[in-house]
């Protein structure tokens, strides 16, 4: 069963201004991945029916019933990008096990149920007439790609995506190398995206490099930018982008409320009269690249 | 059997309930509008505010998880007192229920001035925040000194009329000496406690896990010593103490009440669920009920060693 217990005012959190929403989502989906990674699906109507690609879920790891009991590990809710919606009411996340929290969250199973909070914060912008959308990421930064991919892709734009990773076991989906050709990820590239995939051990080239080197191939109108992944390939594509081509950028950082009241994930944004804080959780998690202050954000 | 009265008194301010949203974790009260219903509480606290804009800490980790805890070191970051009186105010005074402004300051002029600006508004009490241990200037620096805190007090005191409450640090060595100076310089209650001094490290890099290096620690880890501190100052001063230490269910709430807090406040919790202060709230009362105790009142202080 999953019921939404409160609705929160408009304008509480949300691109869409609706939401955030807290719901028992039961598990109905859940898959070891290859690696570390897991893949789970919740069924969360209400989150599902508002969810923007970038948007992400804070996930009480432990059962719902035990809420009324502090645990020693996973005190804190744990961030989840939004991967897919699956209709009619499905919303997959894709993690990396590697702390408390992906461990309890791996060990669930169908049926188990997950108190969630969402979505949260401002996910990626897309509009009508993006001619080309390149969507750069790297690692674990995959994770929130097949949902904007399906989005950009539904509203008539040229897909591309540019990911890489240090080892091909370092992102969430099957990695194809094909005898001639560039390496591609199969599940990602039948959303409708034109898939190139490198590893540094394998290719031995960084993601950020392939975009500097093709990004002459874009129109001057209608191309867009959307990269989700570590700090140093974000900043480094903010300077490859600067001038030439709209970038968006999605951010992580550790965070306590998830709500924007805690201050806890602030990043330095470039203002008038020097630099300010804005919040991962509630501002970002996507920010114009424009608008961070790349100096002062922290590696 | 009627409803178990649990109304309390915080020198003016009558509370229906005695179940308070700490500051620090609500915000201004905007970000969690609509989780929970928050009127239903006998009074939310905001975050702390002080007389100019603060930046807050650096950026990087200004959180992290430690077991059964978390420590934290934001660094009072605030939108300054006229922002907080002009945009963040008027929309928290719509819950319904008692809005208490916290304040700081780096001299004892700052939080007369903080509490002279908030005299004419709808605040029902204003705390003064003698302990946060993340900032260089002011913060934990007076409530480590029982002068240094009865100096806010009193200036404080002589600003305005509405009641004030001294939020206490329990990294010292005579809590019942800082609260019985605060007491004696007009507080109209004491809360207790803020945040433990303390440090994490991540051994491969050797750093801090912290970006400000150490933080406050707060969590189900500090729970004992929280209570035993409320015990403590509860057996020192007259006037009310409100307790906090991670009050994550109604059993932890009534061991601070049973220790000598006439009202609790709900922080970390709030983190995981944001109803914590609700269910809180329904389990004190529901503990009242079924051991036909009449009035909150009748237990607080209760212990019997």
């Amino acid at each position: 069963m999953s019921q939404a217990q409160r609705r929160a005012e408009p304008g509480a959190g949300g691109s869409a201004g609706r939401g955030p929403f807290r719901l028992r989502a039961e598990v109905v989906e859940s898959e070891a991945l290859p690696a570390v990674h897991h893949r789970v699906v919740l069924r969360a109507p209400e989150i599902a029916a508002c969810a923007q690609p970038g948007q992400f879920v804070h996930i009480w790891c432990h059962p719902p019933a035990e809420i009324d009991r502090p645990p020693c590990d996973a005190l804190l809710r744990r961030p989840y990008s939004i991967s897919r919606l699956r209709p009619p009411d499905g919303v997959e996340i894709l993690l990396r096990v590697r702390g408390v929290g992906g461990r309890l969250l791996a060990a669930k199973t169908v049926g188990d149920a997950l108190d969630v909070i969402g979505p949260l914060g401002n996910g990626f912008r897309t509009w009508p007439d993006i001619g080309v959308a390149v969507v750069v990421a790297g690692g674990i930064g995959l994770a929130p790609v097949p949902a904007l991919i399906a989005r950009l892709a539904a509203s008539g734009a040229r897909v591309v995506l540019l990911a890489g990773a240090e080892t091909d076991e370092k992102i969430p989906f099957r990695v194809e190398r094909p005898r001639a050709g560039r390496a591609t990820l199969p599940e990602v590239a039948a959303l409708g995206a034109e898939v190139t995939f490198v590893s540094e051990s394998v290719e031995g080239i960084l993601i950020t490099e392939v975009v500097a080197l093709r990004l002459d191939e874009l129109p001057e109108e209608g191309s867009a930018m959307f990269a989700c992944g570590p700090r140093a390939m974000l900043k480094r594509l903010a300077e490859v982008a600067s001038g030439h081509i709209p970038l968006q950028v999605s951010l992580e950082e550790r965070m306590a409320c998830g709500l924007g009241a805690c201050r806890s994930c602030v990043v330095p944004v470039r203002c008038d009269n020097g630099t300010a804080y804005k919040t991962v959780c509630r501002d970002g998690p996507v920010f114009d690249a424009a608008e961070i202050d790349w100096e002062r954000l922290t590696p | 059997m009627t409803a178990p009265d649990t109304a309390v008194s915080i020198g003016s301010m009558s509370m229906k309930n005695p179940v308070m949203i700490a500051s620090g974790i609500f915000g201004y009260g905007d970000e969690f509008r609509g989780l929970a219903e928050y009127g239903e509480l006998g009074a939310l606290v905001l975050k702390t505010v002080t007389r100019q804009p603060r930046e807050g800490n650096p950026p990087g980790h200004r959180t992290v998880e430690t077991p059964a805890g978390m420590l934290n070191a934001i660094g009072l970051e605030n939108v300054g007192l006229e922002a907080f009186v002009r945009d963040k105010l008027p929309a928290a005074l719509e819950y319904g229920t008692n809005i208490v402004a916290s304040i700081a300051g780096e001299a004892v002029e700052e939080f007369a001035e903080c509490a002279r600006a908030l005299d004419g508004t709808g605040v029902a009490a204003i705390e003064i925040n003698i302990s946060c241990p993340n900032v260089k200037k002011g913060g934990m620096a007076f409530g480590v000194d029982a002068g240094a805190s009865a100096e806010v007090a009193a200036a404080v005191r002589a600003a305005t009329g509405k009641p004030i409450i001294a939020k206490l640090t329990p990294n010292v060595t005579d809590i019942a000496g800082v609260a019985v100076a605060c007491e004696r310089a007009g507080a109209d209650a004491v809360s207790l406690v803020n945040t433990f001094s303390a440090m994490a490290i991540d051994v491969e890099s050797r750093r801090p896990l912290l970006a400000a290096g150490s933080g406050g620690l707060s969590g189900p880890a500090i729970r004992p010593a929280a209570v035993y501190r409320v015990y403590q100052v509860a057996q020192a001063v007259e006037v009310p103490v409100i307790g906090m230490g991670v009050i994550w269910n109604a059993s932890d709430a009534l061991e601070f009440i049973i220790a000598g807090a006439s009202a609790v406040a709900v922080g970390t919790a709030l983190y995981a669920d944001p109803a914590a202060g609700n269910r809180v709230l329904n389990g004190i009362r529901d503990y009242l009920e079924s051991h036909s105790i009449a009035r909150l009142s009748d237990i607080v202080g209760s212990v019997e060693l």
